[in-house]
């Protein structure tokens, strides 16, 4: 409900069209002009307890349900923490295949943030009719555009059911060291045929969306438009990465200003805080210190830290992409929605190669072991960013200790710069209008917040306060 | 011939992960034939923000976990006709009951997940919607009209459940409904 | 009539079967299917599940019809209303007495539990759930036991103690506190009658006992196990 609480505060709750629970709370000075945006999660299960005593090999099945829209990514991190465990490389084919789910899951979740929860405000409009401004309305007056989006997202979580057997939740196929069984040439065939039609599906649709562009200068301008930090996973040469490689830090100014070659090393780069007042913690980048150290993860850090994707079509996409910023560092929050349309891109011309690969088809995918390391860490990228699984064992192979960063997670400080941004822009509370609030939601959309993953332990996020200026400069910084 | 009203449902995600939700969008094309038989007038993927009166048909998707949910439960079953329980979570508790193994299992987790491991200011939060002791199931706290269990359920099965409904039958769920 | 054979109804249908035949058997002989968890071809009945509930016409009571013998003139009814209302809330009460969780457990869509609920349509569990927090023993090299998942059908017990011979399992303490045991209440790794062999893993309906490492379709194979009884049972 939209609410004014007191004289001081306007409350949006529930924001809509994100996954999981948040609200907003924005603050009003004494003449009613926005003073600050707050970015509130609100709730809470308790993986890193509840997980204490169960089997090592039961933590894919376990993790995955943290998550319904990016369960494959908990599965692929949870996978290589096990791997580490029982201290074996998984055979080529399980990796070839594990990548090849993790496309597919890329795929259906950037659809289903552009088109099922994003687009609603892109093509129907931030102020138009709240009642319409969904899927359904988009059904209605888009047809066509709403059908590509049913279509892609289908074919990502076809591509996940081809390989694991299940389109959610498909924790039975993978394994510790590898995964149960092969691909069949059936389903390889399958996903080929049906490969033309995602392909052209995503190009139209990156046409339409690069026309649409120039109407979006505004919310360019002002949607979390501020530098900072950027992290995300990169092949040994730099390019886009998701499933292994080492991670990246990126500074403001496009350079490269840490590399963890060696993932599971994370806790030297990356740093937790918690504030008294919150339940979601605030990852920061260590060597800078907390608060200044806040970093981006997702489609739009990824393809800012990479050099090149290393497929043609996407890479054509990023050169242009990359001109948006100075530097080739692309700094508003409102281009995810852009980086997530290339990424699309590539994840198809990926799984085409993958899929071309005479290896997919063999029938090595498992790998024996038992607990041989009391300790592993998962690294890979989900659709929002860098997700990390820590588990520590006992020597029978149960949990004793469990800790995940999630990739919501990394961007909590961000959130909160981003809705305050544009709160302050838009947000006129003497004449309020519906729109001005969605366009606050609108901001989280962009980022696609997964927040089932990010409460896995906690209950909201922080109420921390940051003033920003014309430039997107730190001013000044509150904790309440 | 005056077209017949549509139906009126509703949507709502407690203490879950939103796969059941994803199941549901997992009907694909069907929801377009879906969406001229039914209005949604609350949904987590849609923008109303106040839970409206006279819902013919919600579907909640996870446990209650919080009095903030409790309190919204029990909002939803005055203002609908039908309440149906959505996936394992609201079905029985699933995971997200996997904590009530432990005796005080609200604290339990408070306790663990803000001491360690945290590099800054470790300290359990004390402003959020209040814990419940275990994470319960709906029938626990409302009467449910209909259960469909699954982790998620099949999006068929969904479907199937909806499309019996909306034709005013009672779905059969032997051979159907299943755990996991 | 010759001697030693028994003439009852079951379900209207007249049947004639050795006397000493349990209902079960005499049913399934004609082709009806009683639904059980605990029983288990070639080793001993139990009675345990009560899945097997049926009714005889004359007695208000209900029967297990594992261990109940045929008698001469009998009426049964194996699938009435009753019945079916009954076996869902027998499966309800198994899925509550401790921690069921069938999306994260290593027997999902490979169980007998799972597949009974499936079966019946028990969509839901209306008694409030014990979730009971057993330690999980992986003292043993490979085979694993998770207590609460076990529902106490035994089956593990008979066939370790009549097939194997070794009598490793057993049961310690009463009602809700049973718990499937290995010699005196070791830890399974420093049993010394385990021999080892795994039968108990592969008759085990449910995630209870399971093989770590080894896919569980391929330890949970209802008929090879009893393959491999009916070979050990041969004279």
């Amino acid at each position: 409900m939209v609410k004014i609480q007191q004289e001081k505060t306007i409350t949006i709750n529930p924001i809509t069209r994100i996954e999981g629970h948040a609200k907003v709370d924005i603050l009003l000075n004494k003449d009613e002009s926005v003073k600050e945006a707050i970015f509130k999660v609100v709730d809470f299960r308790g993986f890193e307890k509840f997980t204490e005593g169960r089997p090592f090999y039961e933590m894919p099945s376990i993790t995955s349900r943290a998550c319904g829209i990016c369960p494959v990514s908990h599965l692929l991190a949870s996978a290589k923490a096990c791997d580490a465990i029982v201290g074996v490389n998984p055979p080529k084919t399980a990796i070839m295949l594990r990548r090849l789910m993790h496309m597919g899951q890329l795929i259906q979740s950037h659809a289903l943030n552009f088109f099922h929860l994003s687009s609603p405000d892109l093509l129907l409009g931030f102020d138009s009719d709240p009642a319409q401004r969904n899927i359904f309305g988009l059904i209605e007056k888009e047809p066509n555009l709403a059908m590509r989006g049913i279509k892609l997202r289908k074919f990502g979580q076809e591509m996940i059911e081809k390989v694991a057997g299940k389109k959610i939740h498909s924790s039975d196929w993978i394994l510790p060291g590898g995964a149960k069984w092969p691909l069949t040439q059936e389903r390889a065939d399958y996903l080929n045929a049906n490969l033309p039609e995602a392909l052209d599906n995503t190009q139209k649709t990156l046409e339409i969306y690069k026309k649409m562009l120039d109407g979006f200068e505004e919310e360019i301008e002002n949607f979390g438009n501020f530098p900072s930090y950027y992290m995300g996973l990169v092949t040994a040469d730099g390019g886009l990465e998701h499933y292994d490689g080492k991670i990246r830090i990126m500074d403001k100014n496009g350079k490269v200003a840490a590399e963890c070659v060696d993932p599971t090393k994370y806790r030297e780069f990356i740093g937790e805080a918690v504030e008294p007042w919150s339940f979601m913690k605030f990852p920061y980048f260590k060597a800078i210190g907390y608060p200044d150290g806040a970093y981006r993860v997702g489609p739009l850090a990824r393809l800012n830290v990479a050099s090149f994707c290393g497929t043609p079509l996407a890479d054509e996409e990023l050169k242009q992409f990359k001109k948006l910023g100075k530097n080739g560092v692309v700094q508003s929050t409102f281009h995810y929605h852009y980086a997530r349309l290339i990424e699309l891109l590539f994840c198809i011309e990926t799984a085409k190669d993958l899929l071309e690969n005479p290896e997919i088809l063999s029938e090595h995918v498992t790998s024996k072991a038992l607990v041989n390391n009391y300790e592993g860490v998962g690294v890979a990228e989900a659709p929002r960013g860098t997700l990390i699984h820590h588990y520590k064992v006992d020597p029978q192979g149960m949990i004793t200790w469990n800790n995940m960063i999630i990739a919501t997670e990394h961007n909590n400080i961000a959130y909160n710069m981003a809705i305050t941004q544009v709160a302050k822009k838009y947000v006129k509370s003497k004449q309020l209008q519906e729109g001005m609030l969605n366009r606050v939601e609108a901001v989280i959309r962009a980022f696609d917040p997964c927040l089932s993953c990010a409460t896995h332990a906690v209950g909201r996020m922080p109420l921390e306060v940051k003033l920003i200026d014309a430039n997107g400069q730190l001013l000044d910084r509150k904790i309440r | 011939m005056t077209k017949s009203p549509k139906i009126r449902v509703a949507t709502v995600w407690l203490s879950g992960c939103s796969g059941c939700h994803m199941s549901f969008l997992d009907i694909d094309e069907r929801l377009i034939d879906l969406a001229k038989k039914i209005t949604v007038v609350y949904s987590p993927i849609a923008d109303v923000k106040e839970f409206p009166e006279n819902v013919d048909v919600t579907l909640i998707e996870g446990a209650v976990a919080n009095e903030e949910q409790l309190e919204m439960l029990k909002k939803v079953r005055t203002r609908t006709k039908i309440l149906i329980s959505l996936g394992d979570c609201a079905v029985d508790g699933n995971v997200t009951a996997l904590r009530n193994s432990w005796r005080k299992s609200d604290q339990a987790i408070l306790e663990r997940a803000y001491k360690d491991p945290t590099d800054l200011n470790a300290a359990i939060p004390n402003a959020v919607p209040k814990l419940l002791v275990n994470a319960r199931p709906l029938h626990e706290i409302v009467k449910v009209d209909f259960y469909i269990p699954g982790c998620p359920p099949h999006a068929d099965l969904i479907y199937y459940v909806l499309t019996e409904l909306l034709a005013g039958r009672t779905p059969i769920m032997e051979g159907r409904s299943k755990y996991g | 009539m010759s001697i030693g054979t028994v003439k009852l109804k079951i379900d209207g249908v007249e049947v004639n079967v050795p006397e000493n035949t349990m209902i079960l058997k005499a049913a399934k002989d004609t082709g009806v299917v009683i639904p059980t968890l605990c029983n288990l071809e070639g080793v001993t009945s139990y009675g345990g599940c009560r899945l097997c509930l049926v009714e005889i016409s004359g007695s208000p009571k209900l029967f297990p019809a594992c261990i109940t013998p045929v008698s001469n003139g009998m009426e049964v009814t194996t699938n009435s209303d009753r019945l079916k209302e009954y076996r869902k809330m027998v499966v309800q009460m198994l899925l509550a007495e401790r921690t069921h969780i069938c999306s994260v457990c290593v027997a999902d869509d490979h169980c007998e539990l799972q597949a009974m609920a499936n079966q019946l349509g028990v969509d839901h569990v209306m008694f409030e759930r014990n979730w009971s927090h057993d330690e999980i023993d992986s003292t043993h090299d490979f085979l694993v036991i998770d207590r609460n998942r076990c529902i106490l059908c035994t089956r593990c017990i008979r066939v370790c103690d009549q097939i194997e011979g070794v009598h490793t399992l057993d049961l310690k303490l009463r009602g809700k506190d049973s718990q499937v045991i290995m010699d005196l209440d070791e830890h399974w790794g420093n049993s010394c009658s385990c021999t080892s062999c795994r039968k108990c893993a592969k008759v085990c309906p449910v995630g209870a006992i399971y093989i770590e490492g080894e896919p569980i379709e391929h330890t949970k194979k209802k008929d090879i196990a009893e393959f491999i009884i009916a070979r050990r049972n041969r004279k």
